[in-house]
């Protein structure tokens, strides 16, 4: 069988280490997508259960971020869908991050931006996170969200935008996001082959 | 147009995620060497970035992880003190009974020194396994105990195969004496040595949801499955999911 022949022994201990090795990364963006430590490590556990009881889903180790990290954003969907805690539109925003009472200095640049990215609609944080956090490309973004090239570019945009209005009191010398129509990214062109 | 403006917002992000072919990096390039508008623009951008990766450098480990491993090392701190107290008082009580008693000292036979060495020779570890069970049907129930025995019987001569059962889920109802039918065979395997654990997590689920949890003797609850199913692969169980 395919299943069999890919999912072999060596395949079984390097699925085992990527899984071991992938929780802190799981668990920081976890973090970033809902401000909350102990939501946080619940969504990591139930991925990593998800993950380990659905291994042999995974054909190609290539691609086992992308399917890990899409196996978190679904626990996460699925998590706020019961709890009916924010709705799930592209442009709902979520809880925000709560400032610590007592701050360092050092600690108030890190609170205004985790306050700014927890104002961000989840859609748009966790493309930005990703992009930003994990290194991934758009297309490996657009894989792990199960969303069009061009919708992640687009959040990109949106969330990059209201982030640098939060953060950067630059307003007046940026000019409006323009409808340029964009030919040549690397991405796309691969998608369109 | 402007030609600081050529450039939209999604390009100049593509330009600083890296998403841009050759011939479109130069474009800005080039032109943000001319434009200081521009060049203002991605500084912003990657100002973004950074401030982004900056902010989530650290970010606070679950609390329940931090005060498990305090318990921990609070309870393995205690478990030595204990034992190096034990220690000291077995010696002091061996050697006091021997001053007291020596007239009532019986000399040992060799069997019995025999019988005696024979309880310290090295266990070897054979395989080891870890079993999880997610389901609360009685059948898979039993299925992760047949299979915990049957693992314990397949030890190669000689050695002693370790094994021990997670549950979590619906599972955790093997470990709930009020719910298992199997508290007996829980018990039989854990005096075989078999360890059960019963996932802090869940625990703590049914517990917000007003569900008193009331566990079996046997039932160990200081991890989460995932914590220990994961500790455990990382050492090389082998992991069977019942």
């Amino acid at each position: 069988m395919v299943g069999d022949t890919i999912f072999g022994l060596h395949q079984r201990r390097t699925f085992k280490k990527m899984v071991g090795n992938s929780r802190a990364r799981l668990y920081r963006m976890a973090y970033t997508w809902t401000h909350d430590p102990y939501l946080a490590d619940d969504m990591v556990q139930q991925t990593l259960c998800k993950a380990l009881n659905n291994q042999k889903q995974l054909r190609d180790m290539a691609a086992a971020d992308a399917w890990l990290f899409r196996i978190l954003a679904n626990c996460l969907k699925d998590h706020y869908r019961a709890k009916r805690e924010v709705l799930l539109g592209d442009d709902q925003v979520r809880v925000e991050y709560v400032t610590p009472e007592t701050q360092t200095q050092e600690q108030q640049i890190v609170d205004t931006v985790r306050l700014a990215v927890s104002r961000l609609p989840l859609a748009q944080c966790q493309v930005i996170t990703l992009v930003d956090l994990e290194g991934f490309t758009y297309a490996r973004v657009a894989e792990t969200l199960e969303i069009p090239v061009g919708t992640v570019m687009s959040r990109l945009c949106r969330g990059r935008a209201a982030l640098r209005d939060a953060l950067l009191d630059t307003k007046s010398q940026l000019p409006t996001e323009q409808a340029g129509t964009i030919t040549r990214i690397r991405q796309i062109r691969e998608n369109n082959g | 147009m402007d030609k600081d403006n050529q450039f939209s917002e999604e390009q100049l992000n593509a330009f600083v995620d890296g998403e841009l072919d050759a011939d479109e990096k130069s474009r800005v390039f080039n032109e943000s060497q001319r434009s200081q508008e521009l060049d203002q623009r991605l500084c912003q951008q990657r100002k973004l970035k950074e401030l982004v990766k900056h902010a989530y450098v650290d970010v606070p480990a679950p609390m329940q992880r931090q005060d498990l491993r305090k318990l921990q090392q609070g309870f393995w701190g205690k478990t030595m003190a204990a034992s190096i107290l034990l220690m000291i008082g077995a010696t002091i009580g061996f050697y006091s009974q021997q001053y007291i008693g020596q007239q009532h000292i019986v000399p040992a036979t060799g069997s019995e020194i025999a019988s005696v060495t024979s309880v310290s020779h090295p266990v070897v570890t054979g395989h080891k396994y870890i079993l999880h069970v997610v389901s609360g049907q009685r059948e898979e129930m039993f299925e992760a105990l047949e299979k915990a025995q049957q693992l314990l019987d397949a030890a190669a001569p000689g050695q002693v195969n370790e094994v021990e059962v997670v549950a979590n889920e619906q599972g955790l109802n093997l470990l709930r004496s009020d719910v298992t039918p199997y508290a007996d065979e829980v018990q039989l395997l854990q005096e075989n040595n078999v360890v059960f654990y019963a996932c802090s997590r869940t625990i703590e689920r049914l517990e917000e949801k007003g569900v008193e949890v009331d566990l079996l003797p046997e039932a160990d609850q200081s991890f989460t499955a995932l914590d220990r199913i994961v500790l455990r692969m990382k050492d090389d169980w082998e992991y069977i999911k019942i």
